[in-house]
């Protein structure tokens, strides 16, 4: 393996861990783990600014070498993607990302390009997502630059090939009609429409009519507008000379014309559901699933890292974690049960704790979570609930920066979506000085049981029947009961089954 | 949902290691007791991955014991006699009890499994409706014992440590060659994890049975009854593997599940989990020797009897004839043509990777011929080939297009599979083939995890210098390889195939089922 370049801002942190890597030879066995003393170590968040550099087209890229692997990785992120959808084309950034990466670009034919990039042994891929997008390369160092070549094509005169729009509208369409098949996919369908409201952006689905509607001009628009270096930032690492690279870069991605049209804001959510419990029969399954909650909050919020900590200890993914602890290790009565609250930078996030159990267990096991909940907005929470947590996110904090293209690839997506770098150097000193009481406070600012939206999907008439030992457990105690029609898979229309 | 913890990897695609350039420095040493330790340094991110694999897995289950591995891997998180427990000493009695009973409700059971034989009772031995007034007492005695256990216990007390200090990623996962155990830590916290994991296989105490018994079956419900082909899928496993070890799913039976005993998980871990039968292995961020120091401290205490080897010395007899399931399930139509392989260390495992990479992608020749051409399927085709400790598969699945039969697409498929048969590759299609394996094998070496998983796995289902040698293999490949590999293994008459027509549909394809059975 090759040896590491020093010149990067993960240095010291190398040289602290390799000094404190060894222990005490001949050292005796502590008789409990908690008496292991362990030594100490630093980890500064890498330098976004170092990594900064502008293309002569102005658009911003994080650029690092990384000599550790004869490889090379590039991320190309935009903003814009399904919330930019007209109405009636439902779809249409799903069909975009597919026929722009299998559709061929520059002087190659679909296949050729398909051919060119495998047989380097890339990886190239296209994705648009809710409110951002990225296009992303990875394969050898000695084929970097014939595959920066590609990208700038793609990125420049994708061709939108016919046939292979044929066949990814095919794809979707088939897509569509299992879209019911998985009661997993069905409970995160209904879950955003509730939280969200029907008529959001974000539950405007394909359907027949709409991915019928969509034509090849249709794509090549949606396409034009968000590949467009004014709204655009790249994050480049890899086995290569930086100076060289940044010469290449500006000879490719540095060429695209900025078109300059600026997108409108992601809207804002305005129609979650009333609270209440929601019903979806699945007749004949032989485990409920079922979530709990309301819509979250969108950055920058205050209190995020004291709300980050309350959600882990209630329901983080750690057997700690008081859904696992209780509901799972034991009652037995689910595998998985956890809680989430993520904050969104465009828009909102959710704010979930969800389950699956046997049918006639699902109303206890919610109830469970309801209380659970209920004694987190108290602040009940130790000292030794705190640090566990504290310090599992200091932890994920090193996974997250864990190669050098993870901290680029993290920096640039931050930029797109307008996140301070600022956020992750005062990381580690905004998770230290979360609190008990702020815990407390956080949950009970942001965790509101008045309007909890309880979504359960599965064998209906069961789940409402629950449990012979537990008759006091029942979901109506949770709210008033409301059946969800199943919906065609195809015209997402209420449908009787 | 993130799922951690005993995810049961029934299927996974072979990538390989790392190319001829790309040597991983692994440094091996066998402790006196027999446990394996391989330690790769790599000085990025101040960060371990650590992890150990008993070289067994579902293979290894005999019957009426099937989940076991599995069923374990769950009771290894439950603590030790040291981790866990208010009191220990008061705690054995109360298990001893339990125990005693738990033989005397199998001995009510199988009292019942003769009433059900003679047609007495219906249905299933643990419907409590069946249940005996003794088995009904014995069952309550039981539960109030498990109530007085439940205050002696620290409950998670294994992983709260682990959080404190700031793990990651704390998982396990049973395959049906393997049991692995892995997690990653702040690179100073290594001693932590020789510590708790040497005391775990040490001395583990498998208490608060019947819940973890119940979050099994409820794992069972999530991954097998509650999605829309889990339990035909397992059930195309059983056909695919009728007469081999490997025919039982991962997770085992439902009926074994109900009735292992905490004494047969304690027999099962006494003799697959001794040192000579156990991987370790670190990689990250820490000095090999003060590694290897810690080891012989922490592991080198580890007392082993010796481990049976791997006991899959049967195999299923070799097909005669093609064999086939229709079913009806909530899913797009689709067709999965399997056929017998090899295991991954055969000298045909990588011949049958790139045969693989040939077909695959769009790029492969499925989905010109399938797609482009021949219009009888939908999305990219997938060829994988997945190979085990004593065996392996390779297969084809596709989705039916709109219209279509699934009498044609398998057709296609099979024409596709002969003309590798029959013609000998191109060059340049070969090529790209092993230049993508080449560039996967380097790419898995970035992340600690994944090369943590990686070394276990070669070792738990060949040895771990598969993980330099493969690349080697995989370019010393020629296109007569391939070929032969096709002819010799790929016959027509020794497939197995599984046909899903969706839910209420099978009207308007009934003749494309009616083919051979």
């Amino acid at each position: 393996m090759r040896a590491m370049t020093t010149r990067t801002a993960l240095a010291a942190a190398l040289l602290a861990a390799i000094a404190t890597g060894a222990t005490a030879a001949g050292a005796e066995i502590p008789r409990r783990p908690e008496q292991l003393v362990f030594p100490p170590l630093a980890f500064p968040v890498p330098d976004a600014g170092a990594m900064r550099v502008t293309l002569a087209n102005g658009l911003p890229v994080y650029l690092v070498e990384d000599r550790s692997l004869p490889l090379v990785e590039v991320d190309v992120i935009f903003r814009g993607g399904q919330y930019l959808e007209p109405e009636g084309k439902e779809g249409l950034a799903q069909l975009t990302a597919r026929v722009w990466r299998n559709g061929g670009a520059g002087d190659l034919d679909a296949r050729r390009f398909d051919e060119a990039v495998d047989d380097l042994g890339a990886k190239l891929t296209t994705e648009i997502g809710p409110a951002t997008g990225r296009v992303h390369l990875d394969l050898l160092a000695r084929d970097a630059g014939r595959g920066l070549d590609l990208l700038r094509d793609l990125l420049l005169a994708p061709r939108f090939d016919p046939a292979r729009l044929a066949a990814a509208r095919a794809e979707l369409l088939a897509d569509l009609r299992s879209r019911n098949d998985d009661p997993a996919d069905v409970e995160d369908r209904e879950w955003s429409r509730l939280v969200y409201g029907e008529r959001y952006w974000l539950n405007r689905l394909p359907t027949e009519g709409s991915l019928g509607a969509i034509r090849r001009e249709d794509v090549a628009g949606f396409e034009r507008r968000l590949a467009d270096p004014s709204a655009m930032v790249a994050a480049v690492s890899g086995d290569f000379e930086r100076a060289a690279m940044l010469a290449r870069l500006d000879a490719t991605l540095g060429s695209l014309p900025r078109g300059g049209v600026a997108l409108p804001p992601v809207p804002q959510p305005t129609g979650t559901a009333p609270p209440g419990v929601y019903l979806v029969d699945v007749p004949g399954a032989s485990q409920g699933r079922v979530s709990i909650g309301h819509l979250g909050a969108r950055r920058p919020l205050a209190d995020e890292f004291a709300l980050k900590v309350a959600a882990d200890i209630a329901g983080g993914p750690g057997f700690q974690a008081w859904m696992l602890s209780r509901i799972r290790s034991e009652e037995g009565l689910a595998y998985a049960a956890y809680a989430d609250f993520t904050v969104g930078s465009l828009y909102p996030g959710d704010f979930r704790a969800s389950f699956q159990s046997k049918s006639s267990t699902c109303a206890r096991a919610a109830l469970m979570t309801t209380e659970l909940l209920a004694k987190l907005r108290t602040g009940a929470v130790t000292d030794a609930e705190l640090r566990m947590s504290r310090n599992s996110f200091a932890a994920a904090l090193l996974r997250l920066f864990e190669t050098r293209f993870q901290a680029a690839a993290r920096f640039a997506q931050d930029e797109i979506e307008g996140r301070d770098h600022a956020y992750w150097s005062g990381y580690a000193d905004r998770m230290a000085a979360v609190t008990a009481p702020a815990v407390g406070a956080a949950a009970k600012a942001h965790i509101r049981p008045g309007e909890y939206i309880v979504l359960v999907v599965g064998d209906v008439a069961e789940i409402l029947k629950g449990g012979a030992d537990h008759p006091e457990a029942r979901l109506d105690h949770l709210g008033p009961l409301t059946r969800v029609p199943p919906r065609d898979p195809r015209t997402l229309l209420p449908a009787a089954r | 949902m993130k799922i951690r913890r005993a995810a049961i990897v029934a299927t996974w695609l072979l990538s390989v290691a790392a190319a001829q350039a790309q040597q991983v420095a692994v440094r091996q040493e066998v402790l006196g007791n027999g446990l394996r330790l391989l330690l790769v340094e790599r000085h990025g991110a101040p960060l371990v991955s650590c992890g150990w694999t008993a070289r067994t897995g579902s293979v290894d289950e005999a019957p009426g014991l099937t989940g076991v591995s599995h069923l374990l891997e769950h009771l290894m998180f439950k603590g030790t006699r040291t981790i866990g427990t208010r009191d220990f000493a008061r705690e054995e009695r109360l298990l001893a009890e339990e125990d005693r009973l738990q033989a005397a409700i199998e001995g009510e059971y199988s009292l019942l499994r003769d009433r059900l034989r003679r047609g007495e009772i219906a249905g299933d031995v643990h419907d409590p409706a069946n249940a005996t007034p003794e088995l009904a007492q014995a069952r309550a005695q039981l539960a109030r014992l498990a109530a007085d256990e439940h205050a002696l216990v620290v409950r998670d007390e294994f992983d709260r440590i682990y959080a404190a200090e700031g793990a990651s990623d704390l998982d396990a996962y049973t395959t049906q060659d393997q049991t692995a155990y892995v997690v990653t830590l702040p690179a100073n916290k290594l001693e932590l994890w020789f510590w708790l994991e040497s005391d775990r296989l040490a001395a583990p105490v498998f208490r608060e049975f019947e819940a973890e018994r119940a979050v099994v079956l409820e794992e069972r419900r999530m991954r097998t009854e509650s999605t829309p082909t889990g339990l035909l899928d397992e059930e195309f496993d059983a056909m695919f593997w009728a007469g081999s070890p490997y025919s039982h799913p991962v997770v085992g039976w439902p009926g074994d599940l109900d009735s292992i005993t905490r004494e047969q998980a304690a027999t099962y871990f006494a003799r697959r989990y001794a040192p000579n039968n156990v991987t370790a292995v670190v990689v990250g961020d820490f000095v090999s020797a003060g590694a290897l120091d810690l080891a012989r401290r922490y592991f080198g205490r580890l007392q082993g009897g010796r481990s049976a080897p791997s006991e899959a010395a049967t195999s299923a007899p070799p097909r005669r004839s093609a064999r086939r399931m229709t079913a009806e399930a909530d899913t797009n139509p689709q067709v999965t043509i399997r056929f017998r392989a090899v295991p991954l260390g055969h000298r045909d495992a990588p011949a049958f990777q790139l045969l693989a990479d040939l077909l695959d992608r769009r790029t492969g020749r499925l989905y010109p011929a399938l797609v482009e051409t021949r219009k009888v399927a939908v999305g990219e085709p997938a060829a994988t080939f997945d190979p085990l400790r004593h065996d392996g598969s390779f297969e084809v699945t596709a989705e039916v297009a709109e219209g279509r039969s699934p009498d044609d697409l398998e057709r296609a498929v099979l024409d596709e599979l002969a003309r590798l048969a029959a013609e000998p590759v191109g060059d340049r299609e070969l090529e790209r083939a092993k230049h993508l394996e080449t560039a996967d094998a380097i790419r898995q070496l970035r992340s600690g995890d994944e090369l943590l998983r990686r070394l276990m796995l070669d070792d738990a289902v060949d040895s771990w210098p598969l993980i330099n040698e493969f690349p080697r293999r995989i370019a010393a490949v020629a296109p007569g390889d391939i070929r032969r590999v096709a002819a010799g293994y790929l016959a027509p008459e020794r497939r197995c195939v599984a046909v899903y027509l969706r839910r209420g549909d099978s009207a308007a394809v009934a003749p494309a089922a009616g083919g051979e059975r």
